[in-house]
């Protein structure tokens, strides 16, 4: 259904065009792939690789004892696939030729929109659609789901056959210790397989035999093949005697449901009887999610985090007393491992602390810090009602300064995907989703590196790896990086997501079928490559949004190329929203849902994406749309309007990728070009001795000295080397590649020209004119890919040039993050720039940057009194003592490492990185980091970089 | 709520048994079954093998536990500014102020007590009645009465410049040798003016606490007194007499010494002998004031508010506060420059300044484990490029905080100072007041 014709050449205008496509996905009355991954309440999260992916997800496999997942699907609940196992075994066998089928029909599906010219008069007719193929296999859905070969070898010794009880069974039993019931696997829903006898669908398992030592066969695997001999009941028997004496055989088995899963609930294995809990959860969730993205198993992941203790908890306060039932205080807990259990040991440590301290100081207990053996642990709290969430986390990986906005955060998203903590935590059907949303939130604070190092395309392709302290900080803001495109570019998009969103046309209109609609669009939001382009939510909701999404990774996802299609699909509570109906909080939703009243909306968060495009839909039911009953599932008219509207957007693609590879604007300089390396020494040695030694050292002395060699030294190095501003563009990686001596040093005139420009940015008309390009005349640094079209190269290069926030000859600009609180919105240099700027410094101070800002923000945020009705739900901690801050600065130094010069001591450079909170006139947080030698003044930095950014 | 706002009690208590020994601080105790809840709590987690080291609350409550030689445990609650929001008092809810406090009320007890008395503890109800004669010191350390005392939180010993250095430390060392001992000291206003060398070898944190008491004795208003101490680090178990004379109101010289001589002889003979040439002198000293540091220090006056240099090798400190005249209301006031300037390097310390201190030879693995984790000092070691300067702009004033090798410098300006100009005062400041003085 995606073989489209869209004119791929200029973006079309022919609103009718789009109409048509909608039309074909909506009449094309095809069953979507999504369809069996809908859960009981209505929730989806489906998610398909893109081919290359897969392919290597394969490759992994094979090297992988076997043991994995050929498609990489998976519920947002794991724990209903396994309840479900048995029902979706009885077509293990057909499943066996599907995926053939599948991988046609998506290479017909993935055709680049310039080979798509098929037309779309062809679709219309749907006659040998492609898309048909999608559309029968939609019939046999039951074994899409999740599908493992695997591969088990194990001794037999036909000379010692276990004695059966009943005799029954065969060699089967007897020999490999599997039994199967021969009429248990014949449903109604499995049309049973020709002459050849049945699937050998494993039954149960014989004590002490070889099958139930190993502990990989399952009961609900289907054994397909003995030592590469396929099998059926009829022939096992046969297969099985030819084994003369005692040897190895390898099973060939298929399992439909997740095999990790499946371990400790159907085998019984050790850790579902070391810990009796009153549910299944003994067993780590199998996350296919965190697999994808770290790129290995949950359980190895776990043994790796196993020493690192970290923990939540959700605690009932009010004990009842005479239920003597051990641990009843505990709602929830993750991890169920050695990695918990001693944090788990002195929950009443966290009861009693909790309980007391409000009656001493008056304040609810927000931290505290233990020390368990060598690890210092921080553990937040977080009171509710009467319910305590307690959250443990050791502090390299999150200091205690920043503790409480994790915390907050993940109590936000809870309560977007809940409603509340209570209703989060107390439904027992919701354990494996939590099990599954901790492993995500652990996984990310605790190995956020192998988080981008694992994955097989690593989800940015930035050589860089986002650091512990980065992801925190970045994670942590109010905001959604955002990436500005050119204004025609920005236009289209903003149109077309705008006709989507006035849902006035098609089956969306109410005119249609003379009903009401099911759901009122409120608003959607659209990524590219994990970058937020187009947003038409307001603030809250997108950040609420926004939680989702970082939660479960989706943007960095979106980012390599690893997303074939994408749906979402579940109720969510937005925030401000869910508190203008706060009386029905903290019941569960299935109590809840007979006594919605119409006027009282409910929320629906729908998430597609198709390659790097995604779109985030919010949605209301009840209001102005009919109300909804039940848990109502994804429906197909929406998603396919987005699926209509993404690949309406595609043929936008290439002016949005040609914006992320633009060079960076404004410019960035690379730490290790004010370094000079050693290599890069000698050369400079030979030309200017003085300067090139360390040209910052002489600076940061003469700092020392007094007021007249000051800070403000730019123009005392006047033998510096040529400003390496202007490698960014051509020759990102060589260190400072052009040679520092004669004549390079850039006409006086440009370079004036250069400056005043840069100025002319901050918004006085008229400057440009030095240049004489009328076009240039308010150069708007964030609107470089239509700039670059209509000048030539030369004049482009000279554009970079100008486009530098630093005052000054050369641009001493490190790395910059603006924040727009009011749009919940900030810009950073894409990764795409940070990763031109490679070096052995600049990763480093990358990182220090991060963790700079960490410190910053969070004295922002101490100083800040409480506001408004959010105050209640942020608990912002108590002011500094000092007041509101509103600028704070701190300079680093850093010298190169594995200097070997004995004689010499080690270069340094000195840098700023500094914070600013902007109050008026609108509300903005700025982080900039800056080469020591222009003493910046941080208001106007802040000034000329908002003033781009154009929403 | 059972703690005032702001307020700040101590809690001590046995460590294996958890019996009560003494509260000091805070005008209402707290009742017995919410001391032993505090306790317990630590207990239970040190059986599970966590140990709890401190808990805040939203409103700036604190509770900082620290057990001692695995025989006192000491609690500090601090009640945080609760629902009134007071602005004043939160220096004191700083966790590492808290800590400090804690550290220095333990040495406090072994100065008065010897270490084998604490524990090795025999007769419980009879150390509580020699505690009370900590009670003294631990009020002060608690209470924080004066105002220009920095060292209890820096652990670097307040000096104060004297305007002629040479003549004093002369008389310091004549006067010790007299004495026939190594350890003498010249206090003025509460601050270390001279001292031998051997004096400066102490621990930081006894030099601190030797200070306090020559505080608090000299408060008594008494001339002369001999008084018992043991030396925390340097001689836990066996006591030393400290011999303080109030050479004139506000000054007073002290030395740490054995048997003899006794303190009638000294004070008839020796006092006089080496101090009475030097009233002169010592009425500059007393004219130095609060400013700590001669008139030959020329600061850029209008320019500064408040300032603290410490030595970081030294362990020694100057500070002081509002050194010019001119009371215009827009400014803060002493207190509050005091407070800002507390907070202020309480701020740079936990997060960019390491707060390396002299390893002190003898203490428990465990403590020294305790203290690397102390307060947010990790979030330090998370720096991959060394911290130099920072700096704040907040609505009171702006602050500046410099390290170097040797010094560190935490600087409160007005806000009328530009904030590009703040490190050029800032490395003229350190450098006025550490080139001529010898700092």
């Amino acid at each position: 259904m995606f073989n489209i014709a869209i004119e791929s050449g200029p973006f079309s205008e022919n609103l009718e065009d789009f109409d048509s496509i909608r039309s074909v996905l909506l009449y094309s009355d095809l069953e979507p792939e999504w369809l069996d991954n809908v859960q009981k309440n209505g929730e989806l999260f489906y998610l398909e690789l893109s081919e290359s992916e897969e392919e290597v997800a394969v490759a992994r496999a094979h090297g992988n004892d076997g043991l994995s997942t050929n498609h990489v699907r998976f519920s947002d609940n794991e724990a209903e696939v396994i309840t479900e196992a048995d029902g979706k075994q009885r077509s293990g066998r057909r499943a066996k030729g599907e995926p053939k089928l599948k991988k046609l029909a998506r290479l017909l599906r993935r055709k680049r929109p310039s080979q798509r010219r098929a037309g779309k008069t062809e679709a219309k007719d749907g006659g040998s659609l492609p898309a048909s193929i999608l559309k029968t296999q939609a019939g046999q859905r039951q074994g899409v789901t999740v599908k493992t070969v695997k591969e088990v070898c194990v001794y037999v010794n036909p000379k010692r056959l276990t004695p059966l009880p009943n005799g029954g069974g065969g060699l089967l039993a007897s020999l490999l210790g599997l039994v199967h019931r021969p009429c248990a696997s014949r449903g109604p829903g499995n049309p049973a397989a020709g002459g050849g006898g049945e699937t050998l669908t494993v039954h149960g398992l014989v004590p002490n035999s070889p099958a139930i030592r190993g502990g990989q066969i399952l009961i609900g695997d289907v054994l397909v093949a003995v030592d590469d001999v396929e099998v059926t009941t009829d022939s096992i028997e046969r297969v099985l005697s030819c084994i003369p004496g005692p040897t190895q055989v390898r099973l060939t088995l298929e399992t439909s449901a997740p095999a990790e899963g499946a371990t400790s609930v159907a085998a019984g294995g050790p850790p579902a009887a070391a810990a009796p809990q009153p549910r299944p959860k003994a067993s780590p969730p199998v996350s296919q999610l965190v697999r994808l993205l770290w790129g290995e198993d949950t359980a190895e992941l776990q043994m790796s985090m196993g020493h690192v203790p970290h923990v939540a908890m959700y605690l009932s306060l009010q004990l009842d007393a005479e239920a003597l039932q051990e641990e009843q205080e505990i709602l929830y807990q993750y991890p169920v491992s050695d990695a918990s259990s001693q944090l788990k040991g002195v929950r009443g440590v966290f009861l009693t602390l909790c309980d007391m301290l409000e009656n001493v100081t008056g304040g609810h207990i927000t931290s505290s810090s233990l020390l368990l053996g060598r690890h210092l642990v921080h553990v937040g709290y977080w009171k509710e009602g009467s319910r305590l969430l307690v959250l443990g986390l050791p502090a390299e990986s999150v200091p205690l300064l920043y503790l409480q906005s994790v915390l907050s955060g993940v109590v936000r998203t809870l309560q977007v995907m809940y409603g509340s903590l209570d209703s989060a935590f107390c439904l027992a059907d919701h354990a494996p989703r939590l099990d599954h949303f901790f492993c995500l939130f652990f996984q990310q604070l605790l190995q956020p590196s192998r988080l981008t190092d694992g994955g097989p395309g690593a989800p940015w392709p930035a050589p860089q790896t986002p650091d512990a302290s980065g992801s925190l900080f970045l994670d942590g803001l109010p905001a959604v990086r955002w990436l500005s495109l050119p204004p025609e570019i920005k236009m289209k998009v903003d149109t077309v997501l705008s006709d989507f969103e006035s849902s006035d046309f098609g089956e969306l209109s109410e005119d249609f079928f003379g009903l009401r609609r099911l759901y009122m669009i409120l608003g959607s939001c659209l990524f590219y490559k994990g970058y937020l382009i187009a947003n038409h939510l307001p603030r809250e909701d997108l950040l609420d949004v926004c939680l989702y999404c970082r939660h479960y990774c989706l943007l960095p996802l979106a980012c390599g190329q690893r997303v074939g299609q994408l749906v979402v699909w579940r109720e969510v509570f937005p925030l401000h929203r869910s508190q203008q109906r706060a009386p029905c909080r903290g019941v569960p939703p299935a109590a809840a849902e007979a006594r919605y009243a119409p006027p009282r909306a409910r929320h629906f968060l729908l998430i597609v994406g198709l390659r790097h495009l995604m779109q985030c839909v919010l949605m209301e039911a009840g209001g102005a749309a009919s109300p909804a009953l039940g848990s109502p599932g994804p429906d197909c008219i929406y998603i396919d309007q987005v699926k209509a509207t993404l690949l309406q957007l595609e043929v936008l693609e290439g002016g949005m990728e040609e914006r992320l590879s633009a060079p960076a604007a404004p410019c960035l300089s690379c730490a290790d070009w004010f370094l000079p390396a050693a290599s890069a020494r000698d050369r400079h040695g030979a030309a200017s001795p003085s300067s090139s030694s360390s040209p910052v050292l002489s600076k940061l002395a003469g700092a020392m000295r007094g007021p007249s060699a000051g800070a403000r030294g730019l123009f005392g190095d006047k033998a510096r080397r040529s400003s390496p501003k202007r490698n960014l563009s051509d020759s990102g990686n060589d260190g400072p590649p052009q040679d520092p001596g004669a004549g390079v040093s850039p006409d006086p005139a440009r370079r004036l020209g250069a400056r005043r420009d840069s100025l002319g940015s901050g918004g006085s008309d008229g400057s440009g004119s030095l240049l004489k390009i009328p076009r240039m005349k308010n150069p708007n640094p964030f609107y470089l890919g239509t700039l670059k079209k209509i000048l030539t190269e030369r004049e482009t290069e000279d554009m970079f040039n100008s486009i530098k926030l630093t005052s000054g000859v050369e641009n001493t600009l490190f790395h910059y993050v603006l924040m727009e609180a009011v749009q919940g919105i900030f810009i950073a240099p894409t990764h795409r720039d940070m990763a031109q700027l490679s070096g052995s410094i600049h990763p480093q101070l990358i990182r220090n940057f991060h963790h700079c800002c960490l410190s910053i923000r969070a004295a922002f945020q101490q100083s800040l009194p409480p506001r408004g009705p959010r105050g209640a739900a942020e608990r912002t901690r108590r002011p500094l003592g000092m007041g509101p801050i509103k600028e704070h600065g701190v300079l680093f130094q850093c010298k190169p490492q594995n200097w070997t010069d004995q004689k010499k001591p080690a270069p340094t450079m000195t840098y700023w990185v500094i914070g600013r909170m902007l109050l008026e006139p609108v509300p903005q947080e700025f982080y900039v980091c800056f080469h020591d030698s222009v003493p910046e003044v941080p208001v106007e930095l802040a000034f000329r970089l908002s003033f781009g950014l154009a929403l | 709520m059972m703690l005032q706002d702001g307020s700040t009690q101590v809690l001590c208590l046995t460590a294996n048994s958890g019996v009560p020994l003494f509260t000091r601080g805070a005008s209402k105790q707290l009742p017995f079954s919410v001391i032993g809840s505090l306790n317990g709590v630590h207990m239970f987690g040190d059986g599970q093998g966590v140990v709890l080291s401190s808990c805040q609350t939203d409103c700036g409550g604190r509770v900082v536990w620290r057990v001692f030689h695995d025989s006192v445990m000491l609690i500090a609650v601090n009640g945080g500014h609760g629902s009134t929001g007071v602005i004043q008092g939160h220096v004191k809810g700083e966790e590492l102020f808290l800590e400090r406090l804690l550290e220095n009320i333990w040495n406090c007890m072994v100065l008065v007590l010897g270490r084998d008395e604490l524990t090795n503890m025999r007769n419980v109800e009879r150390l509580k009645k020699d505690l009370r004669s900590c009670f003294g010191l631990i009020d002060q350390l608690l209470e924080d009465r004066h105002q220009g005392i920095m060292g209890n939180l820096t652990h670097c010993a307040d000096c104060l410049l004297p305007p002629n250095p040479a003549l004093v430390q002369e008389a310091v060392n004549g006067f010790t040798q007299s004495v026939d001992s190594e350890f003498g000291c010249l206090v003025v206003h509460g601050r270390v003016a001279a001292a031998t060398e051997n004096w400066w070898r102490l621990a930081p944190q006894e030099v601190i606490l030797l200070s306090a008491l020559m505080r608090m004795l000299s408060s008594s208003g008494s001339a002369s007194c001999d008084y018992p101490v043991f030396l925390p680090q340097g001689s836990p178990t066996v006591a030393h007499r400290l011999l303080r004379f109030q050479l004139l109101p506000g000054a007073d010289v002290c030395v740490l010494c054995g048997p003899t001589p006794s303190l009638q002889k000294a004070q008839s003979d020796l006092v006089r002998q080496f101090w009475s040439p030097l009233v002169e002198t010592l009425r500059d000293c007393l004219a130095v004031g609060e400013r700590c540091l001669p008139g030959t220090v020329s600061l850029r006056v209008p320019d500064v508010l408040a300032l603290l240099v410490l030595n970081r090798e030294a362990r020694r400190s100057v500070s002081c506060v509002r050194p010019s005249a001119d009371d215009s209301p827009t400014l803060p006031s002493k207190a509050r420059c005091w407070e800002l300037l507390r907070l202020f390097y309480i701020f740079a310390a936990t997060r960019y300044f390491s707060q390396e201190e002299a390893p002190v030879p003898g203490a428990l693995a465990e403590e020294k484990a305790h203290s690397r984790s102390s307060a947010s000092g990790d979030f330090v070691a998370g720096f991959p490029h060394q911290p130099l300067q920072c700096y704040l702009v907040t609505e009171e004033c702006k602050c500046y905080g410099l390290q170097t090798q040797q010094h560190q410098l935490f600087l409160l300006t007005p806000l009328s100072v530009p904030t590009f100009a703040l490190r050029n005062v800032a490395t003229q400041t350190l450098l006025a007041v550490t080139a001529d003085t010898g700092f």
